[in-house]
């Protein structure tokens, strides 16, 4: 049987599994979108007192909210698993996958998915919703495009920070809360224009987790914003092969921190 | 009188084995106070006062905010609803002290853990990036350490009776998530109430998620003075009261309710 197709056959039995209790993922769906609807909130209250956050109208910085919110919700439904790695090496379960005949990166990324994250995926299109009626987007075939290749890279690298975090369980057993720093730090980064951050931030977010690269810069492009770090033109079109690479990176760390892998013995 | 303070030690004690959590925890915090504190430099750079607050006021509003998430508990914990689903609920209440006063012990025990070591380094952090302003005399600091304690036996108020509705059903993280994500926008944890509109303000300070960050933020930035001050202590010492009795009532109903989980 291809991976892909077990992938599907597993993660289709998760998304039933949660739907059955229908009062509780009610709840957590909701919960989801109360929880980040409120953080657009507080955004659009700022935007009644100040006019604009480094040169971007309320509809421009709603766009890169709504496009980094998307994309993490999505990293977030899918990668859930990642984030369960942790346990699963503590746990010794982890000794069980490995004795099975399937790819273990495949079997942790089955063995959990969120549905309740639609929650954080349907804010994420309102602010999208926003950003339609008050930014003013001349849209092209090419910036639909790059819309659809700045959410897939911005998701894929997400889900490199949860893959990375998960392969650092292999030495640490315990998972960090260093790792929320480039995921709910990242997200809130992203949420907002580049150029109000610090030098040194810029770059991290740029050239070492390249959220920066997936959705300021596309970002820049479909608005026609000036861009104000002068990266050459062709920058916002590098999202998917930035977002290859870096997850490139995130495989040899996993392959890597497997092969150093002891079983916790419980 | 003497088990609470044992509970409150014992507490303490707990927390401070987690050593490399709180560190990565720290970093989280200042990391966002710095992501937040980049916000209101771009957008005060527009005007020099928004809404009473100077932009020196907003960054000593942001560090403040993130250095009480811990002390406060804000994103908090399940531990009663655990034990309710445990069945250890049934031995505790048992025991010979009183069941709300023994958690608020353990609370009070780890607020202090999280006070030292949580909110003085954002704090300290805030101070020496961003010349965040301190309050200028021994009045504004009491007033403002009473305000605080008042605002975390707020949030263990409100996050024991959410614990207590797991004696009806034993999963609340759905409703947990609810209130306390919620409760981020109307506490003023995520904008300051002096920000919001005009009618949405009126309704937002008379709740008591008000006492939980913005009155305590006011009493650390001195924007109350003499009588005003007063009134500010004395709606968080109403609310104070009003919980704690809600949280009995609550407790009590709970009890004859009690369907001991096996195991």
């Amino acid at each position: 049987m291809g991976n892909l197709r077990l992938y599907l056959l597993l993660a289709g039995a998760r998304l039933r599994g949660q739907v059955q209790y229908r009062v509780s993922f009610a709840l957590q769906v909701a919960s989801s979108f109360t929880s980040t609807f409120v953080e657009l909130l507080a955004l659009l209250i700022l935007f009644r007192t100040f006019n604009d956050l480094g040169g971007w109208s309320v509809g421009e910085v709603a766009f890169l909210y709504g496009l980094a919110s998307v994309a993490f919700a999505i990293a977030e439904l899918l990668g859930e698993g990642l984030e369960q790695a942790s346990r699963m090496i503590r746990e010794g379960e982890f000794d069980r996958v490995l004795t099975r005949p399937v790819a273990p990166l495949l079997q942790v990324l089955a063995a959990d998915i969120q549905l309740r994250r639609i929650g954080r995926l349907t804010q994420g299109l309102l602010a999208f919703g926003l950003a339609q009626r008050w930014a003013t987007i001349d849209w092209t075939p090419l910036k639909g495009l790059l819309l659809l290749a700045a959410i897939g890279s911005t998701t894929v690298v997400f889900l490199t920070v949860f893959l990375i975090g998960a392969s650092i369980c292999f030495w640490t057993v315990e998972s960090s809360e260093f790792q929320n720093i480039f995921t709910y730090g990242g997200t809130e980064l992203a949420s907002n224009p580049l150029q109000i951050y610090p030098r040194l931030l810029q770059g991290i977010f740029l050239f070492i987790v390249p959220l920066g690269l997936t959705t300021f810069y596309p970002a820049l492009h479909i608005l026609a914003k000036p861009d104000p770090l002068g990266l050459p033109p062709f920058v916002p079109f590098l999202a998917p092969l930035v977002a290859a690479l870096f997850l490139g990176v995130g495989l040899i760390i996993w392959e890597f921190g497997m092969r150093h892998y002891q079983s916790t013995g419980s | 009188m003497r088990v609470y303070l044992e509970a409150l030690r014992m507490s303490y004690r707990r927390f401070r084995t987690y050593g490399a959590a709180t560190l990565a925890g720290l970093a989280t915090n200042c990391f966002f106070g710095l992501l937040r504190s980049a916000v209101f430099i771009a957008f005060y750079t527009q005007r020099p006062i928004a809404e009473g607050y100077s932009l020196h006021d907003a960054l000593t509003y942001v560090w403040l905010t993130q250095g009480m998430i811990m002390p406060l508990y804000l994103w908090g914990s399940l531990e009663i609803a655990e034990s309710i689903r445990t069945g250890a609920i049934a031995s505790d209440l048992a025991k010979p002290f009183n069941y709300f006063g023994f958690w608020l012990s353990r609370d009070l025990g780890r607020a202090a853990y999280h006070l030292l070591y949580r909110w003085l380094p954002t704090l300290i952090i805030g101070f020496v990036f961003f010349r965040i302003r301190l309050p200028g005399s021994p009045l504004a600091w009491s007033s403002f350490a009473l305000s605080f304690l008042l605002a975390i036996i707020l949030t263990f108020c409100l996050r024991f009776m959410i614990n207590v509705v797991g004696f009806w059903t034993t999963d609340v993280r759905g409703i947990m998530g609810m209130v306390l994500l919620f409760v981020n926008f109307l506490t003023g944890f995520l904008v300051p109430l002096e920000f919001f509109p005009p009618t949405l303000r009126a309704i937002v300070t008379e709740l008591p998620f008000a006492a939980i960050i913005s009155i305590p933020n006011k009493i650390f930035l001195e924007q109350a003075h003499g009588l005003d001050l007063l009134i500010l202590l004395s709606r968080q010492l109403f609310w104070v009261v009003v919980f704690i009795t809600a949280a009995q009532l609550l407790l009590r109903a709970a009890t004859r309710k009690l369907e001991v989980q096996g195991g």
